[in-house]
């Protein structure tokens, strides 16, 4: 299958699942789709971990310019005010809809985890068709311990109260998932 | 605070009081119809049974070494910076993890989900040992605010209306709750645990999986709360089931592609979380997460070395085979398990919390085989159920009365055939004129068995009428030996007649071996298992000639009986294997005969399109795995079948379980009944005796004008006549 078969299977499994997909086509696009997220749903504050400076600097910039507030890691230290997590993915389940996080960075763990929403962005081309393609890449990841992967389908849910599906229980409320394409240019 | 009852007195109350539970019943009633779906569809265009098998035997091949995979684990994890200890018992894995939290000068603790913790009680030993602990995942935290064991394996809290958990919150929390708004209520649990989270100095959690080959722990959660209660506290203890080692990564990806799937119908959990050694850790002096890893034996490494238990141990604890059994239906997990719940619990509680515990609960199955059915890892529980009650019952060491009685009776066919007559001269005094069911229940019965009327024998056994029925087909196409089965001969041989009828109709030469007993089923369903074997030989005595092409059943258990069960009771006497395997390549059930060998066409039959409803019985269907058969040759036979909601639901019989447990009996038969009622139809057709019995009687109780019949007969009253 193509990236682009792929991306499509990945947006319609993850919807499925209640995660919000957009394609994107340049990291500016995620910046500013998080920051326009992060006032749409009156958040206040951003964390960001494992961005690289470049970008970090144009997310603080923008942040500076909308009134929001670009959290500094350690993020422990604000683990009960984090409205959005954004972070980017490593890999891509498309079968599932599922995202792919080396979350062994206790920041990435934090953020991921106690934020309300959850931007994730992806290049296509890390899409695999499912969970089996993935051997090489997890069987790589564990040989090299201390590790945390995460594998993430959408927000977190239950089903515990009349098996009535909620979503948001202890994780983020909201998934948001940003596929990159190469420019049609 | 899991009291489970320990006598048959005790179990049945507690049985009629969970009946009375109507808001269970519907909510399980919607849970059983909408997990089947739901189910369905997440496996379209898997190879379902080819992962089973693979599933089931890189369980077993494991299972042969857990010791070394254990080894293997510890070193690798303990290279990754984790403590790896083995508990051999439920009190050393509790005290270990005590210990844990004493040495660390912890105070709160949190819990994500785990059944290894509810195995070993470990809540109740942790706040004995004056820790303070938190379940975190939402079904647990609600059960245990009402200081309750779960009841059901994945979703513990199935039990309790939105009402009560409003209720419930509105208590804790001091404010008032919207007791229709579910929504809000999980975001009352976000709000009022994520202090709870920040604050603990330790996480306990369970694992699904545990990978030898990395040292990996693998946990397969929806709600988040696993992953907080694997970060935030600066300690992490694992409490993990020895079974729960894979030997590596692509053992860990099977269970994940079939564990959701088959739990809850999704295709994947929300999240999926993989743990190698000690991560980093801000909270912990060391920089580094403070991780222990506790693999529980309690009894397992025994069990893995059993020749008939160790396929319990393949549980992937995924919760189908309460999800389907209606017994669960009925009466919920709290009444069907200990603290394990359902058809494995039947089976586990024997060996994780004593025959005491698994006494009165392991009576409870009907033998439908419908957790077999959707056991991932191809356990046959039903099969397990009934092993247990027999090593229960040599604990015990006095087999009850019926037992011995039934042994004594059933291992001398002309002693069982004489009291099978008497019983019909017996009851005459009782049987309704011209309706073949008794007027009154022999006072044995007593009140609970009002719920269907009970059948007469019949004037005449089919033994008896045979040598004046017994056709003489010069030329036949084929000759094929009736397996009567005892329903048939002294309760229903106008089932057998009928197909007198058929089979001369096509030119096929009949015979019914006098020498047959009963198939043994009813021996090994009271898990009198040296009965069973000497009855299997004595009709495989029976059937073995050359002369037979085929030898028939009309009832679906002695079928499947006869197939599966006799293969096990007779492992272990080669001398007969070859006998075996001849009676088993001819043994053939009624329908597939007509339909596949036969070939019937709708030319030899009046088409009367009568409309007719359908049963499946659960020894064709699942026994035997004939589902297409029955409905063809109804069509073809000029029948019209309308399908009924589901047909392939047990009927509620199971043999003796109905007179066991007739309350549950009733319940089941009953909805089957009213589904039956909603197709309109006024004929209901079935293919086992023991169904049209038990389908009969309801009917005959509800007044109803719909006729209960075999296919057979019904097959056999549109054969054109010559
Ligand atoms: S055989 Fe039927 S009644 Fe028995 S445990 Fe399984 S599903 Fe329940
Ligand atoms: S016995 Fe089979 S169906 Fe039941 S919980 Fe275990 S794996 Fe699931």
């Amino acid at each position: 299958m193509s990236n682009n078969n792929l991306a499509l299977v990945m947006k319609e499994r993850a919807k499925r699942v209640q995660a919000v997909t957009v394609t994107v086509h340049h990291m500016n696009d995620v910046l500013r789709y998080t920051i326009d997220l992060t006032l749409q749903e009156n958040g206040t504050t951003i964390a960001a971990p494992g961005l690289d400076v470049v970008n970090l600097q144009k997310l603080e910039d923008l942040c500076h310019a909308s009134g929001l507030q670009l959290l500094h890691p350690p993020f422990r230290s604000h683990s009960s005010g984090i409205h959005m997590a954004l972070t980017g993915a490593d890999r891509a389940i498309a079968e599932t809809g599922t995202l792919v996080l080396d979350s062994s960075s206790e920041d990435i763990r934090i953020a991921t985890m106690l934020s309300e929403t959850h931007i994730a962005w992806i290049p296509a081309s890390r899409i695999m068709p499912d969970a089996s393609a993935l051997s090489a890449y997890m069987q790589e990841k564990m040989a090299s311990p201390p590790g945390y992967m995460a594998f993430i389908t959408g927000p977190s849910r239950t089903a515990d109260i009349e098996r009535v599906l909620a979503i948001g229980v202890h994780g983020p409320q909201r998934l948001h998932i940003l596929i990159m394409e190469d420019s049609p240019s | 605070m899991i009291q489970t009852a320990q006598d048959m007195k005790t179990y049945r109350d507690r049985i009629h009081q969970a009946l009375e539970n109507k808001f269970l019943r519907k909510a399980l009633d919607n849970f059983a119809s909408s997990y089947k779906v739901s189910r369905a569809k997440a496996f379209e265009g898997i190879d379902l049974e080819a992962l089973r098998h693979q599933l089931a035997d890189g369980k077993d091949q494991a299972l042969t070494h857990l010791e070394s995979l254990f080894q293997q684990f510890k070193a690798k994890a303990e290279a990754a910076g984790a403590v790896v200890h083995l508990a051999a018992t439920a009190e050393e894995a509790n005290e270990i993890i005590a210990r844990i939290a004493s040495d660390n000068g912890v105070h709160a603790i949190i819990k994500s989900k785990s059944m290894t913790a509810e195995e070993i009680h470990l809540n109740d030993h942790l706040e004995a040992e004056g820790f303070k602990v938190t379940e975190t995942d939402l079904g647990e935290w609600i059960i245990q605010l009402r200081h309750e064991g779960p009841s059901h394996m994945v979703m513990p809290a199935i039990h309790l209306s939105r009402h009560q958990v409003g209720g419930l919150f509105s208590d804790v929390t001091g404010k008032p709750v919207d007791l229709e708004d579910i929504d809000r209520m999980v975001k009352v649990a976000r709000k009022e645990l994520r202090p709870v989270f920040l604050a603990a100095d330790m996480g306990v959690s369970g694992a699904n999986f545990a990978i030898a080959e990395t040292g990996t722990l693998g946990l397969i959660t929806n709600e988040g709360n696993a992953r907080l209660t694997t970060t935030l506290p600066r300690v992490h203890v694992a409490l993990v089931g020895l079974e729960k080692l894979a030997p590596d990564l692509e053992t860990a990806l099977r269970i994940l592609k079939i564990l959701p799937k088959n739990a809850t119908g999704q295709a994947l959990t929300s999240y999926v979380t993989w743990i190698t050694g000690a991560v980093e850790c801000a909270a912990s002096p060391t920089g580094r997460k403070n991780l222990h890893i506790v693999f529980l034996d309690n009894g397992r490494l025994e069990l893995a070395r059993d020749p008939v238990f160790s396929e319990a141990l393949r549980c992937i604890r995924c919760g189908a085979c309460s999800n389907v059994c209606p017994v669960y239906g009925k009466v919920g997990g709290h009444a069907l398990g200990h603290v394990y719940i359902g058809a494995i619990g039947l089976i586990l509680t024997y060996f994780y919390h004593g025959k005491d515990n698994a006494r009165a609960i392991v009576h409870n199955c009907l033998n439908c085989q419908a957790c077999k059915s959707v056991c991932p890892v191809n356990i046959d529980l039903p099969y397990l159920i009934k092993k247990v009650y027999e090593n229960i019952l040599k604990d015990e060491g006095a087999r009850p009365a019926k037992n011995v009685l039934l042994s004594l009776v059933m291992k001398n066919r002309k002693l069982f055939h004489t009291m099978l007559r008497m019983a019909s001269s017996l009851q005459k005094p009782m049987v309704k004129k011209d309706a073949a069911v008794l007027r009154h229940l022999p006072f044995v019965f007593g009140k609970t068995q009002e719920f269907r009327t009970l059948p007469a024998f019949a004037e005449k056994p089919f033994r008896e009428q045979w040598p004046s029925l017994r056709p003489h087909i010069p030329n036949p196409s084929y000759r094929v030996a009736l397996f009567g089965g005892c329903v048939v001969d002294f309760v229903s041989p106008e089932q057998a007649v009928s197909l007198v009828k058929l089979l001369t109709a096509h030119h096929v030469q009949m015979e019914y071996p006098m020498e047959q007993s009963c198939c043994g089923l009813p021996a090994m369903m009271m898990a009198e298992t040296e009965t069973a074997v000497e009855v299997a030989v004595q009709n495989l005595q029976a059937l073995d000639s050359q002369a037979y092409d085929y030898i028939l059943v009309l009832c679906a258990s002695c079928g499947s009986h006869l197939k599966e069960g006799y293969s096990r009771l007779l492992a272990s006497k080669p001398e007969l294997a070859e006998k075996l395997r001849r009676m088993q390549s001819r043994l053939m059930d009624f329908s597939s005969f007509m339909v596949n060998v036969l070939k019937v066409t709708p030319d030899a039959f009046v088409q009367s399109h009568t409309e007719v409803a359908y049963h499946s019985p659960c020894h064709l269907c699942r026994g035997l795995g004939v589902t297409r058969e029955p409905r063809e040759l109804l069509g073809t036979a000029g029948l019209n079948y309308i399908p009924c909601a589901d047909e392939d639901v047990c009927c509620g019989f199971g043999g003796s379980y109905s007179l066991e447990f007739p309350e549950i009996s009733a319940e089941i038969l009953r909805q089957k009944l009213d589904h039956v009622d909603a197709t309109g139809a006024q004929v209901l057709v079935t293919d086992c005796p023991g169904c049209v019995l038990q389908l009969r009687g309801g009917m005959n109780k509800r007044g109803s004008s719909v006729q209960v019949r075999h296919i057979a007969e019904v097959v056999a009253a549109n054969l054109k006549s010559l």
